[in-house]
């Protein structure tokens, strides 16, 4: 048995952005490095109740005197420049599950999830693989140590002890043999034994302290002043009883392959093992219910090099036509050597698809056909990041008056009031302006070097900064015009300030937008 | 008919009043019109009259004239401003909010177009119209059919796309059907630069941060108070626009002055004025309280109160006062005038107070005084467990719709302040709760600087910054009406033809718009109903007293000379140090220590 106990870790981490190993979640952002974080002190909080309580600190902010369970106002008031940020216990759970994940693959065949902070490995018969315990437990620790974690291990025969001493143990490394946990543990604090908080109360009013305390003990009046789940974690630690851990199951990403009899190298063949290889995937997704939202190809070539195709989907789908139209478009890109003699096909991101109607015999409503397929077959041919819908943001400002939202996505209202077609993407100040103050549009402008003259105008439509985003904008205006100038084309111009106030902008023109 | 004014005249003008939606007081408001050469300014808030007495004070600080009005949002989504043009117009403007807040419970008013068009007899009526459509035409049609030519159309700039083209077009459909239009600023606040405190407001409303607010803030822009040569020049395409906000001044010649308190009239003796019966009444007392003849000093003094209250006017009060007291003595509940009515060898007589000015050497200008001519005011202490009593008695007796609590007027002090524009601008929970814990009780002055150094905050954050400027803004603000411990208004004729009335919150209970100040500037009659728990207990100490000794005290004869009471007090033998009430504000402490001497100044309440 052994056991991490994690003693701090960090918000941003940088294996969060390694590519995952199960296909879930995946490379975010480029992650911070140590030195930058661990320049400030940061510490995590947690809202308990009224207040906000410091779940976590890094070691700056331990050295500093700032420890997990203080006030987090009262740490703000110890330290200056505290980086203090929102813990996610969810998100690290979720981690962690991930962590497990890749250790079931990785470093033993069964781990599992130990409270919030901690992993349990089952060891049996697997640290041979690595050159014996101490040696695993080494490379353990550099392994957690390249993904930034301070970590303790602890191998004992009894998860429980072993939960205790990688927790409250001295070492970074404690190797226990079998029969010597009673003995190890004796020495260690009763909070290392899992016990429930009331049950730790209720020790500390009768003076029992260490773990050691508990031996002696008479086990009848035992469980009755501390509760029967104390003299059972305290066999359990000891080895007097089991305790069945559950391990973390691999979920295996649906597969289907195909081995060639002969090389193959041409399109059509290609093609023909590809819709064979979708054929088996749709069946098999059906199997499972489930539908795809990436698919992997992987073509083994002869001269051992791998060949790799991926197919997005925008919403699940085992649609095998769809699918094959998707790789069809892709196909060009694979480079067949001298001949490939396998295909493999790898649904690495899947969802949840239950049965599907088929389309009615009857079908005579024309409903809006589904949008999908078609995002995919222009996603896979222009990219992922070209495709996308304009929504709008509730902010009077033209720039934040936008954003872009993926293409499926419901776009909310649009103002009613008039916006040009088009926004330039910074707005081009404008010369030569002959306008009035205050309130009037100019009657003539020059802009990227062609003067025009203004046969009519609405506005000003005024538009104040966002006072609350920064102190710049707390008394800036802009006041909108729509123009319309000699020849037809019509503009959307602003003016800087109020033309009242000398604070709100300083009278320049711009132009931010052309109406068709 | 006056003459016409001939520069434009505000009237779409919102004071804090309209609570957590207007960013600037009556005062400030006023102050600005006076500034920018405002002649008039009609102050109109949303389904309330409760800042027009604070405007009026403004009108008599400033000499811009007031025109009080309301602003009111039907249930289908129309707004009025409603202004009334006299006296009796504006009691129908009271009892229509009133029934709106009677509808709508605390807070609310809820009005159709029929109460509306029931009370719009000699009111001028505004409509704020949205968009030039149906709707709108439709509204207009219904307005010239109650209203006819007292109906308006307002016009005004929303610095918005099309704005010229909306007012163009209203004023044409207005025209079509008959109704003027006016031109209208549609003021939220006094000055530019409270434009943020007002975003913020309108995020405390709604209970969001200001990055969540998004289109629920004010949109249309330009709310400031502008001066009439800019407004002429802004509506220079509809001149009628500008001539009708003018000739809408000069037909509402209302004052509040004009309101004339009227005390409710007091039957006590067949066929006297109420002078007489209080002379009467007096003079039976004294001649009840000293059965050998009223000693010279008495007979003077009571001639010069009745000669000063005669000429104020005010013996029917006097009356009211002890037409409660003898009720409340009538029901054996305890209860004891304080305050300066306790100067005053009238109510000494009357039994209202227990204290005698003449033996005590208390002044009775300091109780009502010619020069002064505020009304007086006797604060009544009751025993609390049995105060309701005395209140229902009154709402019996003068009846609801003549008697009311008046209103406290809640505001932000630093702290809620602070702890609420926090919240709006999204400060972290607990950084906000710090700044909370930084302000000393009930303090009005803001957070100084020094402070937040001092708590290791960078004073140079923007947010934070603003919080403090924002918040320092917004202490003073109203929040809310609440009723006051126990004020009561009375009248004679229906209290809201003078003042919207408005369910409390506590069951039975009712309280009009106006706060104390607001009454005291109107001249309005208040009867203090207070509670004292320590009334209560001295009463069941007068009962055991005469159950087993067979003592009978009243208030009256109370020893007010015990030596040992006064060593009592000097060890500090005392429950509670508050009930040791100081007539003359003689320190309390020095009176501790010379109290052998001078212990005539004090009395136990």
């Amino acid at each position: 048995m052994r056991e991490m106990g994690r003693r701090s870790e960090h918000a941003g981490h940088p294996f969060k952005a390694l590519p995952s190993d199960d296909g879930h979640g995946g490379a975010l952002a480029a992650a911070p490095t140590w030195a930058m974080l661990w320049g400030t002190p940061t510490v995590l909080v947690l809202h308990c109740g009224q207040k906000d309580v410091i779940s976590a600190a890094c070691p700056r902010a331990l050295e500093l005197g700032l420890v997990p369970g203080m006030a987090a106002a009262h740490a703000r008031a110890l330290v200056a420049g505290l980086d203090v940020r929102e813990a996610e216990p969810e998100a690290d759970r979720a981690f962690l599950d991930r962590l497990a994940l890749h250790a079931a693959r990785q470093w033993t065949p069964s781990a599992s999830v130990s409270g919030p902070d901690g992993l349990w490995f089952d060891l049996t018969g697997t640290t041979h693989l690595f050159g014996g315990e101490e040696r695993f437990c080494r490379r353990l620790l550099a392994f957690l140590k390249r993904l930034g974690f301070t970590a303790r291990i602890a191998v004992a025969s009894t998860p429980g002890a072993a939960h205790a001493l990688a927790r409250f143990g001295q070492n970074a490394v404690t190797l226990i043999g079998s029969g010597e946990e009673a003995q190890a543990i004796a020495e260690l604090p009763l909070a290392a034994l899992r016990l429930a908080p009331e049950a730790l109360v209720a020790a500390a009013r009768f003076g029992l302290e260490r773990v050691a305390d508990l031996y002696p003990m008479p086990r009848g009046p035992l469980a009755r002043r501390l509760g029967l789940k104390t003299v059972e974690r305290l066999d359990q630690a000891r080895g007097l009883a089991g305790e069945p851990l559950t391990p973390v199951v691999p979920t295996e990403a649906p597969s289907v392959s195909r081995r060639l009899l002969e090389p193959i190298g041409t399109p059509e063949s290609i093609a023909q093992v590809i819709g064979d290889l979708v054929d088996d995937l749709v069946l098999l997704l059906r199997a499972r219910g489930l539908g795809a939202r990436n698919v992997l190809l992987s073509a083994d070539r002869v001269d051992g090099e791998v060949q790799r195709l991926a197919v997005g989907a925008s919403r699940a789908t085992r649609d095998d036509r769809h699918l094959k139209r998707m790789f069809g478009l892709k196909m060009a890109m694979l480079d067949p050597g001298h001949g490939i003699e396998a295909m493999h096909l790898a649904v690495p991101l899947s969802e949840p698809l239950g049965a599907q109607e088929a389309g009615a015999l009857l079908e005579t409503s024309r409903k809006a056909r589904d949008l999908a397929p078609l995002v995919d077959q222009l996603a896979t041919r222009a990219g992922a990041s070209a495709l996308f819908r304009m929504s709008s943001l509730e902010s009077d400002v033209p720039e934040r008056a936008i954003r872009r939202v993926p293409p499926l996505a419901t776009p909310k209202g649009w103002p009613d009031w008039k916006r040009p077609a088009r926004l330039l993407k910074r707005p081009e100040q404008l010369s030569n302006v002959v306008a009035l103050l205050p309130d009037h549009p100019p009657r003539r402008f020059t802009w990227r070097r062609q003067s025009y003259s203004v046969v009519a105008g609405d506005g000003p439509e005024r538009i104040h900064g966002e006072w609350w985003r920064s102190p710049k904008e707390m008394w800036a205006v802009r006041d909108y015009f729509r123009v319309e100038a000699e020849g037809g084309a019509r503009f959307w111009l602003f003016r800087r300030g109020d033309g009242v106030e000398a604070l709100t902008g300083d009278l320049t023109w711009y132009m931010h937008g052309l109406f068709g | 008919m006056t003459t016409p004014i001939p520069t434009y005249v505000e009237l779409q003008v919102t004071s804090h009043f309209s609570f957590l939606r207007g960013a600037s007081s009556p005062e400030e408001l006023f102050a600005a019109a006076a500034v920018l050469g405002h002649r008039a300014m009609g102050l109109a808030d949303w389904g309330t009259v409760a800042g027009v007495v604070r405007g009026w004070d403004g009108q008599k600080a400033t000499n811009v004239r007031m025109i009080p009005g309301a602003r009111v949002l039907l249930a289908d989504g129309r707004a009025l401003l409603l202004y009334p043009r006299t006296r009796p117009a504006w009691s129908r403007l009271t009892r229509l909010l009133s029934l709106g807040k009677a509808r709508g419970g605390k807070g609310k008013c809820i009005l159709e177009w029929t109460d509306v068009a029931a009370h719009a007899d000699d009111m001028i009526g505004i409509l704020l119209p949205d968009m030039p459509c149906d709707i709108t035409r439709d509204h207009l049609r219904d307005l010239y059919g109650v209203f006819g030519e007292r109906g308006f159309c307002a016009l005004s700039l929303r610095r918005r796309p099309d704005d010229a083209e909306r007012l163009h077009r209203l004023e044409a459909l207005a025209r079509a059907t008959g109704v003027r239009s006016v031109a209208t600023g549609d003021i939220l606040y006094h000055s530019p630069d409270r434009r943020p405190l007002q975003d913020l407001v309108s995020a405390i409303r709604d209970k969001c941060t200001i990055d969540e607010l998004g289109f629920r803030r004010e949109r249309f822009m330009d709310r400031n108070l502008k001066s009439p040569e800019e407004m002429e020049r802004r509506f220079a395409a509809f001149p009628d626009a500008i001539q009708a906000s003018a000739d809408i001044a000069a037909q509402c010649s209302f004052d509040l002055g004009e309101i004339q308190y009227q005390y409710p009239y007091e039957q006590v003796i067949e066929g006297r004025t109420a002078q007489e019966a209080l002379a009467c009444l007096t003079e039976q007392a004294a001649a009840a309280k000293f059965p050998a003849g009223v000693p010279k000093r008495y007979r003077d003094q009571i001639d010069h109160e009745l000669g000063l209250i005669e000429q104020l006017g005010y013996a029917p009060y006097f009356l009211t006062v002890n037409s409660i007291v003898t009720e409340s003595r009538r029901r054996g509940i305890l209860c004891q005038g304080r305050g300066s009515a306790a100067n005053s060898c009238v109510c000494y007589l009357l039994g209202v107070t227990s204290i005698d000015p003449i033996q005590h050497e208390l002044l009775f200008e300091r109780f009502v005084s010619g020069e002064r001519r505020e009304p007086p005011d006797i604060d009544v202490d009751f025993e609390h467990e049995r105060r309701e009593e005395i209140i229902q008695w009154i709402y019996d007796t003068y009846g609801r719709d003549r008697s009311a609590l008046t209103a406290v007027v809640t505001r932000y002090r630093t702290r809620g302040a602070v702890a609420e524009v926090g919240k709006a601008l999204g400060l972290p929970r607990d950084l906000t709760k710090m700044l909370t814990g930084l302000v000393w009780g009930w303090s009005m002055d803001g957070i100084p600087r020094e402070q937040i150094e001092s708590l290791n905050l960078n004073a140079e954050d923007h947010r934070l910054k603003l919080t403090l400027e924002l918040a320092r803004e917004l202490i003073g603000t109203p929040r809310h009406l609440s009723q006051h411990p126990g004020g009561f208004v009375l009248t004679q004729d229906r209290l809201d033809d003078l003042v919207p009335i408005e369910p409390a919150r506590m069951e039975d209970r009712q309280i009009i718009e106006w706060d104390k100040d607001d009454i005291d500037a109107l001249k309005f009659m208040k009867v203090d109903v207070l509670g004292l728990g320590m009334l209560g207990c001295m009463n069941r100490a007068f009962n055991l007293l005469e159950q087993d000794k067979g003592i009978k005290v009243t208030m009256a004869d109370l020893q007010d000379d015990d030596p040992d009471v006064y060593k009592m007090i000097q060890r500090a033998d005392t429950l509670g140090g508050v009930l040791v009430t100081v007539v003359q504000k003689v320190p309390l402490s020095k009176l501790l220590k010379h109290s052998d001497k001078s212990r005539k100044k004090i009395v136990t309440n």
